[in-house]
């Protein structure tokens, strides 16, 4: 009986330790694998237009460029400026936009490609770009193309009020189709998870109505606060960059991809004593803890990677090719990067305008002829007067 | 005598200058009466940024003045107002000078220098803030009768080489200046006389060696002779269309090309064709020739300005004398005064109001030239008619005593 019992227990135990290990092994792979999704994608929304809006392309820049920076491809970013601040007749250092003061950091360059630049930024299109209902002729890069083991990160910046967003000063998108474009996302499967943060004033108005699952939320301020800007430039005259957007950026630049960084930390971002409003966030809806959700689920690119204790031997070596010598003379240079021409030969410059001047044998023969003249008009007496 | 000249010219001076400065100088240097393709202070500035910028100011047909006039513009472009301001100068000068010539003949006051201000205000208002060249054209024809009246026969030679240098049509004052200094010289006017041949080559000598001085000299300037057809080609052939106050464009607006050369014949003989008639008729008054050439010339050249009428229009107090005798003196000034205003205004309903056509305006081209022709038939006429009385008498009688008139046939 004893030994049954004992059997018993045994097999308890085993089982036990057997579940246990698995268990340590599936959350410890369910770790690995726990997030669910296979790609990612993000949607950064700039609304505002005009000069004085410079610190909302900022923003939207600055986001662009940390997700970029963390692995995910332009293909899967749909990047939406409403205006030109790079470009701007009034942008004292063209081709810029600058999100610190005293232009330490540049986000402009020739790697961003904006998706829908000025007036194609309208509430429609950002529906239809969520809800994936655009017309056919639509090309890939405008659309967003995910599936249901995408995660996508929104990032909406702008001018807001308590429940809407202002899109282009001249028509503003709601809460509530927000929340049903989400939930239009969510019946189609268009979303593993999604992250929404909004950078406006009163931003937390515009998560309160969501009603999908799997949506996580941050707001830069609450409802009746305003989000505050950060710095200005004195140089560029303008504010550069909003208070949450700022701090979110200086949070992100740390986060490399494979950092563990977690969602805690991120609603960690700009407390009120930096921020001045309260930021807020929403995880209601969303059916993992947030503490075990990486940062780079939403702002990075999945990266399955295999890793092995073993060594592998690569195959031997390519040997250099043979230096065939042929004829003596003729030295075959080794192919090196084209050396790049001096700018002054790209560049055509205007060339110096040079005043022209007669030529000095018209000026001296002229002024002979009218000295001869005016001496056999007048006489040779009048030389000595001159000399 | 100086006094009153020198008071005159400074109000002369204070007046061009505020003119000058007013936005009306702007207005008045686009309008067409004003500024011919030839003598446009613009396309003097494009020239020489054309040739700042190493480019021939001749290729393309914006260009259309003398290298000489490049190189004394090459200097002033900054201070063209001043060149501008001091040119007219010359012509009031000289009107003057030529008053007091007269006065030794006819000895009248000085109330001439009014009359001659009075003259020179409406010709040359228009003309002086217009920013043209033509008043530098009118500055050397001025000084070449200066020096046609003072006797220099080398300068005035000089000077007249200079006026043919930049339009060509001042070479029928040739005749007149000879003539003038035949008759200074008391040289008669024989064609079998070798005395006369001896002088009028030597003038002509004079006169066709500056020339070929000068025009060498211009060549060297810009090491081309690019300037013969832009300057000379264009006022012979008259490629340039625009509306002006002449009578040119519109006839050759209308012309088929095969006639065209055969007409631009016939406009420019007619303006050389009546120095011959004229010399023979007034070959004892040599200054009333000077004045009734340049009378002809400013009517019937290629491209004609308010520019050209002012200047002769300048010397009309010279023959104020002749007031009593001119018999057309109220239309004249009635037509004249009315084209001068309807003008603008014809200009503005075909160009800008689009309400007439160019038939309007060149219907006031030709009165306005009617107009200049009366004006010089008549004083023609009245000085041709003095001359009479100075050997006939005042009171001419037929003979049954009744009275009589003169006619000009």
């Amino acid at each position: 009986m004893s030994h049954d019992f004992l059997q018993m227990h045994l097999k308890a135990v085993i089982s036990c330790l057997l579940i246990f290990l698995y268990k340590v092994h599936t959350t410890k792979a369910g770790q690995f694998f726990s997030s669910g999704h296979t790609n990612n994608w993000a949607v950064l929304v700039c609304t505002s237009r005009f000069w004085f809006n410079y610190r909302h392309v900022a923003n939207t820049l600055s986001v662009y460029r940390s997700v970029k920076r963390l692995g995910i491809p332009d293909s899967h970013i749909v990047l939406m400026l409403a205006d030109d601040m790079a470009c701007n007749y009034r942008n004292p250092k063209p081709a810029t936009v600058f999100s610190h003061k005293n232009m330490e950091l540049n986000v402009y360059g020739d790697d961003v490609e904006v998706d829908y630049r000025g007036y194609e930024v309208t509430v429609e299109n950002f529906l239809r770009v969520l809800t994936g209902r655009l017309p056919p002729s639509t090309p890939r890069s405008k659309r967003l193309l995910s599936d249901d083991r995408s995660n996508i990160l929104i990032y909406l910046t702008g001018h807001g009020g308590n429940g809407f967003l202002k899109f282009q000063d001249s028509e503003e998108i709601s809460n509530m189709e927000l929340a049903d474009a989400f939930e239009q996302m969510w019946q189609k499967r268009r979303y593993n998870e999604l992250l929404f943060i909004i950078d406006t004033c009163q931003g937390a108005s515009m998560y309160e109505r969501f009603y999908s699952p799997n949506l996580m939320a941050l707001a830069s301020s609450q409802v009746g606060e305003d989000s505050l800007s950060h710095q200005p430039d004195l140089a560029i005259g303008v504010h550069l960059m909003d208070k949450y957007t700022f701090y979110l950026l200086e949070f992100l630049e740390e986060v490399h991809p494979a950092s563990q960084a977690n969602m805690n930390d991120l609603f960690k971002v700009c407390p009120q004593s930096q921020c001045v409003s309260t930021p807020g966030h929403r995880t209601d809806l969303f059916q993992r803890d947030p503490g075990s959700v990486l940062i780079t689920d939403f702002f990075g690119s999945v990266r399955k990677v295999e890793i092995t204790k073993d060594t592998i031997n690569l195959t031997s070596p390519v040997e250099p090719p043979i230096q065939r010598s042929g004829s003596g003379d003729i030295q075959i240079e080794s192919l090196t990067y084209v050396d790049q021409l001096p700018v002054a030969e790209i560049i055509h410059q205007k060339p110096k305008q040079k005043d022209w001047h007669p030529p000095d044998g018209f000026i001296l023969g002229l002024w002979t002829l009218i000295l001869l003249v005016f001496f056999q008009t007048y006489g040779i007496k009048h030389l000595k007067h001159i000399f | 005598m100086a006094a009153p000249l020198t008071l005159l010219l400074i109000v002369a001076v204070t007046i061009r200058a505020v003119l000058f400065r007013s936005s009306l100088a702007e207005l008045i240097s686009e309008r067409v009466e004003v500024v011919s393709p030839l003598n446009a202070w613009k396309r003097v500035v494009e020239g020489l940024a054309l040739l700042d910028l190493g480019v021939s100011p001749y290729s393309g047909d914006v260009f259309h003045e003398t290298p000489l006039m490049i190189y004394l513009f090459h200097f002033t472009v900054d201070y063209a107002e001043i060149v501008f301001m001091v040119s007219p100068y010359f012509v009031d000068c000289l009107s003057c000078l030529l008053a007091s010539l007269d006065r030794a003949k006819i000895a009248i006051g000085s109330n001439n220098l009014k009359s001659d201000l009075l003259f020179n205000f409406p010709g040359c208002l228009r003309h002086i803030i217009s920013f043209s060249t033509c008043g530098l054209n009118n500055a050397i024809i001025a000084l070449f009768i200066f020096c046609t009246l003072k006797g220099s026969a080398l300068l005035s030679g000089i000077l007249l080489a200079l006026a043919t240098y930049q339009s060509i049509y001042p070479l029928t004052l040739f005749a007149p200046a000879l003539l003038f200094f035949l008759q200074r010289l008391y040289i008669p006017v024989n064609l079998r006389r070798s005395s006369f041949w001896c002088f009028t080559l030597q003038y002509a000598f004079i006169y066709v060696g500056s020339l070929v001085v000068i025009t060498g000299l211009s060549f060297f300037l810009l090491g081309s002779w690019d300037f013969i057809p832009s300057v000379y080609g264009f006022i012979f052939s008259v490629p340039d269309l625009t509306p002006n106050i002449g009578l040119f464009w519109y006839f050759f607006a209308e012309m088929f090309e095969h006639f065209r050369l055969f007409f631009i014949c016939v406009f420019q003989i007619n303006v050389f064709f009546y120095t011959i008639p004229l010399s023979i008729k007034l070959k004892e008054h040599p200054v009333f020739l000077i004045f009734m050439q340049i009378a002809i010339i400013s009517i019937f050249k290629s491209y004609p300005t308010v520019g050209d009428v002012a200047l002769y229009m300048a010397f009309l107090p010279a023959w104020s004398h002749l007031y009593r005798f001119l018999r057309n003196i109220f239309l004249v000034s009635c037509v004249l005064l009315a084209c001068s205003a309807l003008f603008p205004v014809l200009w503005h309903l075909w160009i800008y109001a689009g309400s007439a056509n160019s038939n309007f305006y060149y219907a006031i081209t030709l009165l306005f030239n009617f107009g200049q022709i009366l004006l010089v038939s008549d004083y023609f006429y009245a000085y041709l008619r003095r001359e009479h009385h100075l050997t006939h008498g005042l009171y001419l009688k037929k003979k049954d005593g009744t009275e009589a008139t003169l006619v000009l046939k």
